[in-house]
């Protein structure tokens, strides 16, 4: 299901991530859980069965030192644009492609748990939650209160903090304008990155980060063979890094264990 | 169509098939999805009115400036502040949950608190009593009391000193860094060498180093491809617990001798030790960083020329000067004789480097000495004390964080609190003063107005960046701004003078021990106090950190000891044994041991300590 059309500007936006930049010091990932309200680990979860909307992987040239080089990378939901994997196969219409955004948004309340859309995600951007969402005593009263938490037994995503978005409208509305400030709306990590290596902004708009990555001919996207057209353009300067955008193009430099 | 029971019943059941093909029964599922969200386990988020309010992290002795989002007057996020001078913007992850502490599971609330201040007090009466000769005193000649100062600089450490200055022989003990008293200046590094240093991992103020990132060339010599290793310019793979050799090295290659002993140590070729030596000489300005078993790297600086360059003497915010009169001095706790303490109080309150409990207990009388430990968790120094009194933790606390090791100026900036503290937990410095009969509580202010009488340097505050020339600000102003969110920056610097090496040791190759054939190297630092339970983020849910007690090891490491993914084992070093969980990772070089660094490794664990694995 899509969401009415929304007054204003339509925008698209994306992110533009410079993994040269990052260091893989999980600041955005911890930001992104307080932000969203994403619960600590059950004493159970893994990497397998944590939730993490946002992830950072370690990956490696293939190489052995002294030629060995790494790179981390932060991965989110990649935002797809066109033939949205999640959207449609979605039972439920829980899943939701803002027009007024281009953001993929994740209705958990709909949510049946059935996990077609994390079969579905090329990414592996989705996460279910196993347990009930819990808080050490106290902790509760740290909760964002404009983002709910959620249930037991529903899938969950990144959603480029869509809490800061709809508080920002609010703010511009209380201010009597019609549209918002650009540097109103930023998602948690991008705003938590010590380095500067995530950027956010509208696509449509050509002087802003993101598309100026995607002019960019060291930035690529993930599995961009797949036709989704992601809305996060990644930026390196190493060859054998732009080549994990697309493993159809070359082999994988493989990921490391602890990655 | 006759009105018969069986049309009715085939009616009825046609309905009902047809039903299921059309949207309706999806429809009521997805209506009966909603309710679920509002299960009674799923907590709601408290509402209230929003603000913001700004402060300085006191979670590690960074102190980076804090941006806090409050609803109801409850922090619910945190962010950098950005465009400070010091931090740049940025905030560790360890920050970014800084507001998760007062709520971490296993938090100490309550203590014997009476019981020890009792004991305090009669500590310190009791080594008067024996330092002028009193018949009676239970103190023998030569013991004293301590107080150890894990962040020292700090207005609570001026409170020790002063407190410690009314006992006769009364200790202010330090962690005893060879070269404590160094800042380095980032900005003016064109080529950094760090021998183990976690430069990118959350060393120094991370801000200010990513800014200054882009300028310098680094290099990092160290065993293990640690996150600052596998982002630096050049990775010189060394063998575990030779970095001190390879200083060594260097320092004979600058001085035209030989390096064949040093490269044989490292594992380094000859050439690679000359050109890191010219490299040094010849793109300057340099620095060399000691990581943490290679204190000896300072002394290196001395002999690359950069002193006063790229660095400088620590600097320290203006006291009042009566707190200068009889103060007891900064005394590091390796210089001092063993067995000489009776009774030691430890603030790990403010933690900084952690110290092996070996190295603390050696300079405790052999027989029934007194431990009284400030801290917010039993998982540190509170497992040898005695008394362990239960502290604040931030944002709680209102504490000031001294500059960082990457500040060339003095800084003053304070850790408001954002929430308030439990019944029962106790203030350090306070607590101490107290029992020594000083007065301490009005000690923040009485600096305050000691910085803001010197009229020097600037006061930048938050809310609106702009900096200020104190000698403008009168003092009551400058206590509101630094109470409101701001810093205080010196415009000076001062030239340190280099220490004292010996560059003709011979070179030193780690000992084999058939028994411990493994070597731990400490790595993945984190704050020595509690952090948030969201961590799990970054260890057990994506592996982007090693967790808690988790030691890595390479897959034949890890066959060779019978130990699988996620098995239980034991790491067992000379020092003792502590449990942990093996993490197989190729990436680890064979035959080491790359261990989370958590207060119980670091007590077990040295510089390269030789160890063994046994699997449960």
């Amino acid at each position: 299901m899509t969401s009415e059309k929304k007054p204003g500007k339509i925008r698209r936006y994306g992110m533009a991530v410079d993994i040269d930049k990052c260091t893989g010091c999980g600041a955005c990932m911890i930001a992104c859980a307080v932000e969203n309200n994403v619960p600590p680990g059950n004493r159970g979860a893994t990497d397998l069965t944590g939730i993490t909307w946002l992830r950072v992987f370690k990956v490696d040239n293939g190489e052995e030192y002294p030629r060995k080089e790494s790179v981390y990378f932060p991965m989110m939901c990649q935002q797809c644009g066109v033939e949205t994997p999640c959207y449609l196969v979605c039972p439920q219409q829980a899943v939701d492609v803002d027009p007024a955004t281009g953001i993929v948004g994740q209705m958990p309340e709909r949510c049946l748990g059935c996990r077609y859309c994390m079969a579905a995600c090329p990414y592996h951007a989705r996460y279910f939650n196993w347990w009930d969402p819990q808080w050490p005593a106290g902790m509760e009263k740290t909760l964002n209160p404009n983002v709910a938490p959620r249930m037991r037994g529903v899938v969950e995503k990144c959603n480029y903090c869509h809490g800061r978005w709809h508080a920002a409208i609010e703010r511009a509305a209380q201010a009597g304008l019609e549209d918002i400030d650009a540097s109103d709306y930023v998602p948690a990590c991008v705003e938590a990155c010590p380095a500067g290596a995530i950027r956010f902004g509208d696509l449509n708009d050509p002087s802003s980060a993101p598309a100026q990555a995607a002019r960019d001919p060291q930035s690529f996207r993930l599995l961009v063979s797949l036709g989704t057209e992601p809305k996060v353009y990644y930026h390196s300067k190493r060859e054998w890094a732009r080549r994990i955008g697309d493993p159809s193009q070359a082999p994988a430099p493989k990921e490391t264990s602890r990655g | 169509m006759q009105n018969t029971r069986r049309n009715a019943l085939k009616f009825i059941g046609g309905a009902a098939a047809g039903a299921v093909l059309t949207p309706v029964p999806w429809r009521l599922i997805t209506d009966t999805a909603l309710w679920s969200e509002n299960w009674p386990g799923i907590p709601r988020p408290l509402q209230g009115e929003v603000s913001t309010r700004y402060t300085n992290c006191s979670v590690c002795p960074a102190g980076c400036a804090v941006r806090a989002r409050c609803v109801g007057g409850q922090p619910v996020s945190l962010a950098g502040v950005a465009g400070h001078p010091l931090s740049r913007g940025g905030l560790c992850a360890f920050g970014v949950a800084g507001h998760h502490l007062p709520y971490c599971p296993g938090r100490l609330t309550a203590g014997p608190v009476e019981a020890a201040a009792g004991v305090i007090a009669r500590a310190a009466a009791n080594c008067n009593a024996a330092a002028a000769g009193t018949p009676g005193a239970v103190c023998n000649p030569g013991e004293t009391i301590g107080v150890l100062d894990l962040r020292p600089g700090r207005t609570a450490s001026w409170t020790y000193r002063r407190a410690m200055g009314t006992v006769k022989g009364g200790l202010y003990l330090t962690a005893g860094e060879p070269f404590s008293g160094a800042a380095v200046d980032l900005s003016k590094a064109r080529t950094v060498l760090s021998l183990g240093a976690p430069v990118l991992d959350g060393w120094g103020t991370p801000g200010n180093v990513l800014a200054a990132r882009a300028n310098f060339r680094l290099i990092q010599a160290e065993a293990i491809e640690s996150r600052t290793a596998s982002l630096a310019d050049l990775w010189l793979r060394i063998r575990p617990g030779s970095a001190s050799t390879l200083a060594l090295g260097i320092a004979k290659a600058l001085k035209k001798g030989s390096v064949a002993g040093a490269a044989e140590a490292t594992g380094l070729a000859e050439a690679q030790i000359t050109d890191l030596a010219a490299e040094l000489t010849q793109h300057g300005p340099a620095l060399v960083l000691p990581g943490y078993d290679c204190p000896e790297a300072w002394a290196l600086n001395g002999l690359v020329g950069e002193f006063g360059v790229t660095v400088v003497a620590r600097p320290e915010a203006p006291v009042p000067e009566h707190w200068n009169k009889n103060c007891a001095p900064v005394t590091p706790l390796a210089s001092i004789a063993d067995g000489s303490i009776r009774t030691l109080i430890i603030d790990e309150s403010a933690p900084g480097d952690h110290i092996p409990w070996g190295a603390i207990r050696r300079k405790l009388v052999a027989d029934n000495p007194v431990v009284i430990a400030f801290a917010s968790s039993p998982a540190g120094y509170a497992r040898h004390s005695l008394f362990t009194l239960p502290t604040a933790v931030y944002p709680e606390t209102l504490e000031d964080i001294p500059a960082a090791i990457d500040s060339p100026r003095a800084a003053f900036r304070l850790a408001v609190p954002l929430v308030a503290a439990p019944a029962g937990v106790v203030n350090p410095p306070e607590f101490v003063a107290k029992a020594a009969g000083i007065d301490a509580t009005n000690a923040l202010r009485e600096r305050a107005d000691a910085i803001c009488k010197t009229g020097r340097g600037v006061l930048i505050t938050y809310t609106d960046g702009r900096a200020k020339p104190v000698a403008q600000v009168a003092p009551d102003d400058f206590w509101r701004a630094l109470n409101a969110g701001a810093c205080w920056l010196d415009t000076e610097s001062r030239r340190a003078a280099p220490p004292h090496a010996d560059w003709t040791a011979p070179d030193a190759r780690p000992a084999e021990n058939a028994r411990l054939p493994l070597v731990a190297v400490l790595a993945e630092t984190a704050p020595a106090a509690p952090a948030s339970p969201l961590m799990t983020k970054l260890d057990r849910e994506s592996n982007l950190r090693l967790g808690p007690s988790r030691a890595a090891l390479h897959p034949e490491t890890a066959r060779s000891c019978g130990a699988a993914d996620g098995g239980r084992a034991v790491l067992e070093t000379a020092l003792g044994k502590c449990p942990i969980t093996v993490v197989v990772d190729a990436s680890v070089p064979p035959g080491v041991v790359q261990v989370a660094a958590s207060p119980e490794v670091i007590d077990i664990c040295g510089a390269g300590a030789r160890c063994r694995v046994a699997s449960l």
